[in-house]
């Protein structure tokens, strides 16, 4: 299946300053993303953090309260059509017509689109998802990684330069989730940007290599999985012969963001080299022993946790 | 814009036609009429404008039956399928489905409204037919006496009653119009179709009312009888213009609002 060929050059997915609140209460508050084409762009963050808000004013079902939103450089929430061409998308699980076939479901969702290609895309659709022999079948029967596919078929006969994935892998077995995986990838491989959100780590570090993470509506961290990688790296256990005062002298280096006394030892996150070499300085001009400092090799599951879990309480909105 | 409205429009057709309760609306429209009828020829013969012709001819059957079903008949159906048609995707969360797609808030509600009126018409149509043809069975095709006591050729008849039907058909999409509004403001299929029943059975309460007597001719419900005009000689105009905007009046501005609403909500389920 291919790709349809875009024209223009602008970022599929440029937002700034996002916000949306429900009943006073902000879902989404000043969320920017800026997603390059041909990418697997990861949107992390837990249950509630405001992903699938965001996720739907960027498709236009949800209006922000502030913030620009740019698909291909045009606004979905004026120029509807313009900005929605060429972008597909499933947020939460799959919706469809349960009393339809997952043939005519796509059928009649291929005939809203109109965008030129013949009904043989739909075949290939159901191909590409490995659907073709349930194809006929009432969805009401499907399973619910049966729907899951269908669903990024009814994506996939829109022939979308962008497509948008709220939590694909929710209720998929692992054959499922393996199969998924595969196929963002063949997408992607064809030029395909996707924009995957997921409050699994694990789910998205198979596939991505930028990520944003959300907590509380806000944005915590936007960049490479690497970077991610690299601060999850920068973090020491300091075995010294005088933990407390040594937790006093390394809180006042500068470059020390993150320091705290774990049983006896002194657990610290450093910025770079500089401060690090701060820190031996100040323990050696102190005359404490140092008998070890080890670099903590932190998971990315728990970089995860650490930026989302300091973010303020998320607001008590289904987002 | 009119090329996206008739592909929504198609759209809601094959899903209207795809589901069970859109036939068994279909089924309602015929076949209640005439169990209905049979009920009350049971009780006596009815009483009514050309119901003096049952038993002697089978033309007009279907306007007798209509006067019979008064209000509530055609409500129900229009509630029904207006009520269920924006709340039902809402509730199942296809709307968002479909408007992710390469149509607009307006292309998609302006083909709803377009394919409900049409479900409307077909089911007055296959009412009409199978009452008359029911009507014909029982009691031949033979001349109709009209409402100004005038005999009628049954060709000449059956010819009016097209138009009759049309007419008639009028105020039942007003009636429609306000299910189809509650469908968009409520999101929910149980209070707008409801509230669709509610809202007909007050207009039919307000038309007995006395003190307001002077009102009477410019409620929604007294248009349901605007056919006469064509049974009278000599053959009448004001009551049917008075349907026509009447009906446009009541069913205008629920379209409208469910419009600007619609275009403004958040589709957040």
């Amino acid at each position: 299946m291919s790709v349809r060929p875009g024209p223009s050059d602008a970022h599929p997915i440029e937002a700034h300053g996002l916000a949306k609140a429900y009943r006073g209460r902000p879902a989404v508050d000043g969320v920017d993303l800026m997603v390059r084409p041909g990418e697997i762009y990861g949107f992390l963050g837990p249950n509630g953090a405001g992903k699938t808000t965001t996720m739907r004013m960027l498709l236009g079902l949800v209006r922000p309260d502030a913030g620009t939103i740019r698909l291909f450089g045009r606004d979905p929430h004026r120029d509807e059509l313009g900005a929605r061409a060429g972008v597909a998308g499933i947020i939460e699980e799959p919706r469809l017509y349960s009393y339809l076939s997952g043939r005519r479901n796509l059928q009649l969702l291929w005939s809203y689109d109109r965008i030129g290609s013949g009904p043989e895309v739909i075949e290939e659709a159901l191909d590409l998802v490995e659907l073709t022999e349930r194809a006929g079948d009432r969805v009401s029967e499907y399973s619910q990684g049966m729907r899951q596919r269908l669903g990024i078929a009814s994506c996939l006969v829109r022939r979308p330069r962008l497509m948008l994935l709220d939590e694909p892998a929710n209720g998929l077995d692992p054959a499922g989730i393996r199969f998924l995986r595969g196929l963002l990838r063949d997408l992607a491989e064809r030029g395909m940007t996707v924009f995957l959100s997921s409050h699994l780590l694990a789910e998205v570090q198979e596939l991505c290599e930028r990520v944003a993470i959300i907590a509380s509506g806000r944005i915590v961290y936007e960049g490479s999985l690497e970077e991610l990688r690299a601060r999850a790296g920068r973090r020491y256990r300091l075995s010294v012969s005088d933990p407390r005062r040594a937790l006093s002298l390394c809180a006042a280096v500068p470059g020390i963001t993150d320091v705290a006394l774990v049983g006896e030892q002194v657990e610290l996150a450093v910025s770079g080299d500089d401060a690090l070499l701060a820190v031996t300085r100040a323990l050696v001009e102190a005359r404490l022993v140092m008998h070890a400092l080890v670099p903590e090799q932190l998971t990315l599951e728990r970089v995860f946790f650490e930026l989302t879990e300091h973010s303020p309480a998320p607001a008590a909105v289904a987002a | 814009m009119i090329g996206r409205i008739y592909v929504a429009y198609r759209g809601e057709l094959f899903k209207l036609l795809a589901q069970k309760r859109t036939w068994l609306g279909f089924a309602a429209a015929t076949i209640g009429p005439i169990v209905y009828l049979a009920l009350e020829l049971a009780q006596g013969p009815p009483k009514g404008p050309l119901a003096n012709n049952i038993g002697h001819t089978g033309v007009g059957f279907a306007l007798v039956v209509v006067k019979l079903i008064a209000v509530f008949g055609p409500a129900v159906i229009a509630a029904l399928v207006a009520g269920d048609i924006v709340a039902s995707e809402h509730e199942a969360g296809t709307l968002k489905t479909v408007l992710t797609r390469s149509l607009s808030r307006n292309d998609l509600l302006l083909g709803k409204l377009l394919a409900l009126f049409t479900y409307l018409a077909m089911a007055l149509a296959a009412f009409f037919v199978v009452s008359t043809i029911a009507g014909v069975i029982a009691w031949g095709f033979h001349p109709l006496v009209n409402i100004s006591g005038e005999r009628i050729s049954a060709l000449h008849a059956l010819a009016l009653d097209v138009p009759a039907v049309i007419i008639y058909a009028l105020p039942v999409i007003a009636i429609a119009s306000f299910g189809f509004f509650l469908s968009v403001v409520t999101g929910q299929s149980v209070p707008a179709v409801g509230g669709t029943l509610i809202y007909a059975m007050s207009l039919q309460g307000v038309a007995v009312i006395s003190a307001i007597k002077g009102a009477h001719p410019y409620l929604l419900t007294n248009q349901l009888t605007a056919w006469h005009d064509l049974f009278q000689t000599p053959t009448g105009g004001d009551l049917i213009v008075r349907a026509v905007w009447v009906s446009a009046a009541f069913a205008l501005p629920p379209i409208i609002a469910a419009l600007v609403i619609f275009n403004r909500r958040d589709i957040a389920v």
